[in-house]
């Protein structure tokens, strides 16, 4: 009777013509899962670690809520370990030679594509997404990963010269997307010589496998090791020994948290924060493509975050029109069936997507629900939100997966600033025919990454990043190496915490000074004030501190600078910053130079200067004669930003640009008064920032000097110095929000100081942990890492014909 | 085709507002092939299903009688009774939708399908097919000759200098190409002549059918055509009102997967009747 059941069923569809379900195997995963006894332990030193006294979690099926397996919550010596497996074989890895690393690799890439079917079934399974996104998108991407970066290791004694790997990385991975975000960090780290200890979330089974697949090579074992643990072990990881830098990959808030907990720590640390994203439709948009591109961003299991949509006007109903037509054909469904859109993400996202659609809700927004989606949880069908109020808390908070909250604006200019009206500054796409608009939009987004008519591409080649609060770390491209190295001969990074720093009261107070005693004077006299918009200024607090001389004479006095002549630097800093950013390559390197050349005028007054500070004759005379060719050498380095990448499968460029950071706060060292400060100014400069320096606190006279040069070359409030107590402008500089990078050069206090204080808006920091720094060696006074850390990338994705 | 468009006033406008991103539409057209998987007795009844639309065609310069005389019979015996009765299906009158000739051959289409006792409707390729550059009173004529041989469709083939200097023309039907080009019926076209169907409708409440014709020869294409005319335009298109598939080879490639799915055996061409 079997065959007349299938007819009647054929007869059935024949009629409705419905999809069907076509489920995938996961016998495979399954087996897999047996063979360690449902039970999973830590992947380290290329074995299996399962130690006792732990307590588990179980990994369930977040759709059917089966128990596939318990995994273990690792503990502290866990940890430590896995850093000593890492450690271990740190020295033997990072010295072979680099085309040695490249094949070690193509054969990992190669395991990868042998057992491809077990790690996406597996992965669909425990995450709970569209196998087809997993298996078409994922491990493919896993492969090219491997392979891009084998040619990197391949290449890298040649284009990476002067640059050796950090050591032991650290990296913290978020629950959803843990595989693939994995992959993007450990290819470029293991490529350049790191070995790697990647902390999991208990319940993620597919990285174990990887590092299963690594260790079967046989060779190496210890380069990779993964073990699962809560996010909490985060400082523990980042506080053992050796490991030279912590990349965390997740929400934004733990990443804050991170950012404050691993102040004075020794490890460097990479954020990569939020997974919102952002969709800009002009009228001059293909509108169905575009509308796929809301898909793609939002309901297709490819990205971890929700999209914010703006969508012109005049455009709108024609939009939305489309877009709910579109969303009632999505279908949901087990993550396991090739023929769904939508998976499911488990309680925990749903939950956050229910919360944001009520309150939404209930600040009077609409919202939109289609597509057919089982009805029971954990599933969430695709949801439009609309009418959200302006001021609504919800337009603030970042849109969760799989929401996309549509607003509508009028011009192009409207566009942009609502679209950079946001902490966070990811990823976005703008949908436009026409090019000029569509460039300008792009160029103007603060975003790591922009696509033209397109949402979501991917590439090894392409640098993947953020600006603001998504982070300021790199994966993927040129960017994605230089994360996982340092200069050569730079000294490893031991911790220099200070536990007894106060946080609230570190630089609060100003001391307050009074007449000290009979002024020796300077001739002729250096101009009193602070260096703010162009021109000298009386400071806010109307005091003064002394300055005196290496005889311990009073020579005379600085303006003694406060929070508000900050607050004011900063603005001046800002208003400044559209003009220089504007100016071409060539009208910047002619200021420089004009800059070197009245430095050059003012040759006999800066030695003297430095004189008066108990500096030789000779070594003053070198300083001043080294700061001018400082000058003339970012000058020259002033090249018009960007450069494309090759991508493969992609018709049309990817430009790589280097933009500016915005406003840039240096905080120069007490040594080297005259070539410190210019030797940190000059590639600022040249990168386009404007920016806002505190000079050295003992010896604040020279920059002062320099101060009466650029008055009279550089726009108004280009340049920016305050002098005062150097701890407490650091505090007002770190605690600033609108401050885009900071760089301090001063104590240890001063610099575990900074990095908690930089948790406030994210700020990309860069401090010298109170070591001194050569400033008269090429190397560390003018070498690339400066200009690297003067400039922020952005990808730019241009798609075109067939 | 019953109830013809009664067509609306031509707004150039309309078309000049259409903007067409070609490397989206191909990424759209390459995700749709993937994402829409069917398998099993779902694919049985969607081949079934696409037996329906099938406008089953010959157009070479050497038909004859006999092999028209054939042609017809197949399209009203499209699948082996055996394998349709074992999905219960044998009772459900599935036929193509229509057998589509040179306007020369409409004679012989008309009485094959009348001796086989059948209402499969005749299409003819007319007005100087496939590439119409022909007079329009010769082209005009020729319609009339293959309405009186008993076509009751006509393709035509729409005068292509005017469409490029902008001067369009309406019908019921819209078809992606002639089938005698070297690219045919291809998905990124397919998607921007559906969304301009849609358009169409959302804007004047008219029905416009879609052809694709030429290259269409596995059955896998023809599901995933249904796909993309279920996903693009709904389900409300997928009845032979709207929707055909010009295609010669196709139905023998369906009829072998019919085949597998009821027998689990592979055919060979010979297990199967010619058509």
């Amino acid at each position: 009777m079997a065959a007349t059941r299938a007819g009647s069923r054929a007869c059935e569809i024949f009629t409705a013509l419905e999809y069907g379900p076509v489920p995938e195997s996961h016998a495979c995963a399954l087996a897999w899962l047996d063979t360690q006894d449902r039970h999973l332990g830590h992947y380290v030193n290329g074995r299996w670690l399962k130690p006792e006294h732990r307590s588990s979690v179980p990994c369930q099926d977040p759709i059917t809520g089966e128990n596939l397996a318990s995994c273990l919550q690792a503990q502290t010596e866990d940890v430590a370990g896995a850093v000593e497996a890492a450690r271990t074989s740190l020295e033997n890895w990072s010295t072979q030679p680099g085309a040695f690393r490249a094949q070690h690799l193509t054969r990992l890439a190669k395991m990868i594509q042998k057992h491809q079917r077990l790690l996406w079934t597996l992965e669909s399974l425990v995450t709970g997404r569209a196998i087809r996104e997993v298996r078409d998108r994922d491990v493919p991407l896993a492969q090219q990963l491997l392979q891009h970066h084998a040619v990197q290791a391949h290449t890298q004694e040649e284009a990476l010269a002067g640059w050796e790997p950090l050591g032991v990385i650290g990296l913290i991975l978020p629950p959803t997307f843990c595989f693939l975000e994995m992959m993007w960090r450990i290819c470029p780290a293991l490529a350049v010589g790191c070995t790697v200890v990647v902390l999991v979330p208990p319940a993620s089974p597919t990285p174990l496998l990887v590092a299963q697949l690594a260790g079967e090579l046989g060779q190496f074992p210890g380069i990779l090791n993964v073990i699962s643990g809560p996010a909490s072990l985060g400082p523990v990881l980042a506080s053992q020994p050796g490991v030279q830098k912590v990349a965390f990959c997740g929400a934004i808030e733990d990443g804050r948290a991170l950012r404050r907990a691993l102040a004075g720590q020794g490890p460097e640390l990479g954020l990569a924060l939020g997974a919102e994203s952002l969709l800009l439709l002009m009228e001059t948009a293909d509108v169905d493509s575009a509308v796929e591109g809301v898909v793609d961003a939002a309901w297709s299991d490819r990205s971890p975050g929700g999209l914010r949509l703006l969508i012109q006007e005049s455009a709108w109903d024609e939009t939305m029109r489309r877009l709910q037509a579109r969303m009632g054909r999505l279908r949901g469904g087990r993550g396991l069936d090739g023929a769904v859109d939508m998976g499911a993400r488990g309680a925990a996202a749903r939950d956050l997507a229910q919360r944001y659609v009520r309150e939404a809700q209930s600040q009077g927004a609409q919202v939109f629900q289609a597509g057919s989606m089982p009805p029971d949880s954990p599933f969430f069908p695709p949801s439009l939100v609309s009418d959200l109020p302006p001021a609504s808390p919800c337009t603030q908070a970042e849109v969760p997966w799989p929401l996309v909250v549509a607003s509508p604006f009028r011009t192009a200019k409207e566009a942009l600033a609502m679209a950079n009206w946001t902490p966070r500054g990811g990823s976005a796409s703008v949908w436009s025919e026409r090019l000029g608009q569509a460039l300008e939009l792009a160029y103007g987004l603060q975003m790591g990454t922009v696509w033209i008519n397109a949402h979501g591409l991917r590439d090894p080649a392409v640098p993947t990043g953020g600006c603001k609060e998504s982070g300021s770390s790199w994966h993927g491209g040129p960017d994605g190496l230089y994360e996982y190295l340092r200069p050569s001969g730079t000294p490893t990074r031991l911790p220099y915490l200070s536990e007894n720093l106060n946080y609230d009261t570190f630089g609060l107070a100003v001391p307050s000074t009074l007449p000290a005693g009979p002024e020796t004077g300077l001739s002729p006299a250096p101009p009193y004030g602070l260096f703010v918009g162009g021109r000298f200024q009386a400071p806010g607090a109307r005091s003064s501190r002394p300055i005196r001389d290496s005889q311990g004479d009073l020579h005379g006095y600085v303006a003694e600078g406060g929070a508000k002549d900050i607050r004011g630097a900063v603005e001046a800093a800002h208003q400044a910053a559209p003009g220089w950013v504007g100016k071409s390559p060539g009208a910047r390197a002619a200021l420089l130079w004009a800059l070197a050349a009245a430095l050059q005028r003012r040759e006999s007054t800066l030695v003297s200067r430095l004189e008066r500070h108990g500096v030789e004759l000779k070594v003053a005379k070198a300083e001043v004669e080294l700061s001018v060719r400082r000058l003339r050498a970012w000058g020259a380095r002033v090249q018009a930003p960007g450069c494309t990448l090759q991508v493969a499968e992609l018709k049309g460029p990817v430009l790589r640009l280097q933009e500016p950071l915005g406003v840039l706060a240096i905080v120069c060292p007490e040594e080297w008064p005259l070539l410190a400060f210019v030797s940190l100014l000059a590639p600022a400069l040249a990168h386009g920032n404007t920016v806002v320096l505190v000079p050295s606190g003992a010896c604040p006279i020279p920059a002062l000097e320099v101060c009466q040069d650029m008055a009279t070359l550089l726009p108004g409030g280009l340049v920016n110095v305050v002098t005062g107590d150097r701890d407490h402008l650091t505090r007002c500089l770190a605690l600033h929000q609108d401050i885009q990078a900071l760089w301090y050069f001063g104590s240890a206090q001063g610099s575990q100081f900074v990095e908690w204080a930089s948790a406030g808006n994210l700020k990309p920091v860069w401090v010298n942990r109170g070591y001194p720094r050569a400033w008269d060696q090429d190397a560390e006074g003018a070498g690339p890492e400066l200009g690297l850390r003067a400039a922020r990338t952005k990808a730019l994705w241009l798609p075109m014909g067939d | 085709m019953s109830a013809h468009q009664r067509g609306t006033e031509l707004d150039l406008s309309w078309i000049s507002k259409i903007q067409v991103n070609q490397p989206a539409v191909l990424r759209r057209a390459e995700q749709i092939q993937a994402r829409r998987p069917v398998k099993k007795e779902w694919q049985a009844a969607w081949l079934l299903k696409a037996v329906t639309f099938i406008d089953l065609t010959t157009l070479s310069g050497d038909d004859t009688s006999s092999n028209i005389q054939r042609l017809c019979y197949k399209a009203k015996y499209p699948i082996r009774e055996d394998l349709l009765k074992a999905l219960n299906m044998h009772d459900k009158g599935i036929t193509t939708a229509a057998v589509c000739v040179y306007p020369a051959c409409v004679c012989d289409a008309v009485k094959a399908l009348k001796a086989a006792g059948c209402d499969i409707p005749v299409a003819s390729v007319a007005t100087g097919f496939p590439a119409g550059q022909t007079h329009l009173k010769t082209r005009l004529e020729e319609i009339r000759l293959a309405v009186e041989d008993g076509a009751s469709e006509i393709d035509v083939v729409i005068n292509r200098t005017l469409v490029l200097t902008g001067q369009w023309e309406g019908s019921d039907f819209i078809k992606t190409s002639t089938g005698k080009e070297t690219v045919n019926a291809t998905f990124p076209v397919a998607i921007v002549m559906l969304r301009a169907i849609r358009d169409f409708f959302w804007k004047t409440g008219n029905k416009i059918g879609f052809k694709p014709a030429g290259g269409i020869r596995s059955a896998k294409d023809s599901l995933a055509w249904l796909s993309l005319i279920k996903e693009e335009l709904g389900d409300e298109w997928l009845k032979p009102e709207l929707f055909r598939i010009g295609a010669s080879t196709l139905l023998a490639d369906i009829e072998r997967q019919i085949y597998h799915h009821v027998t689990g055996r592979y055919a060979a061409y010979h297990d199967l009747p010619m058509s």
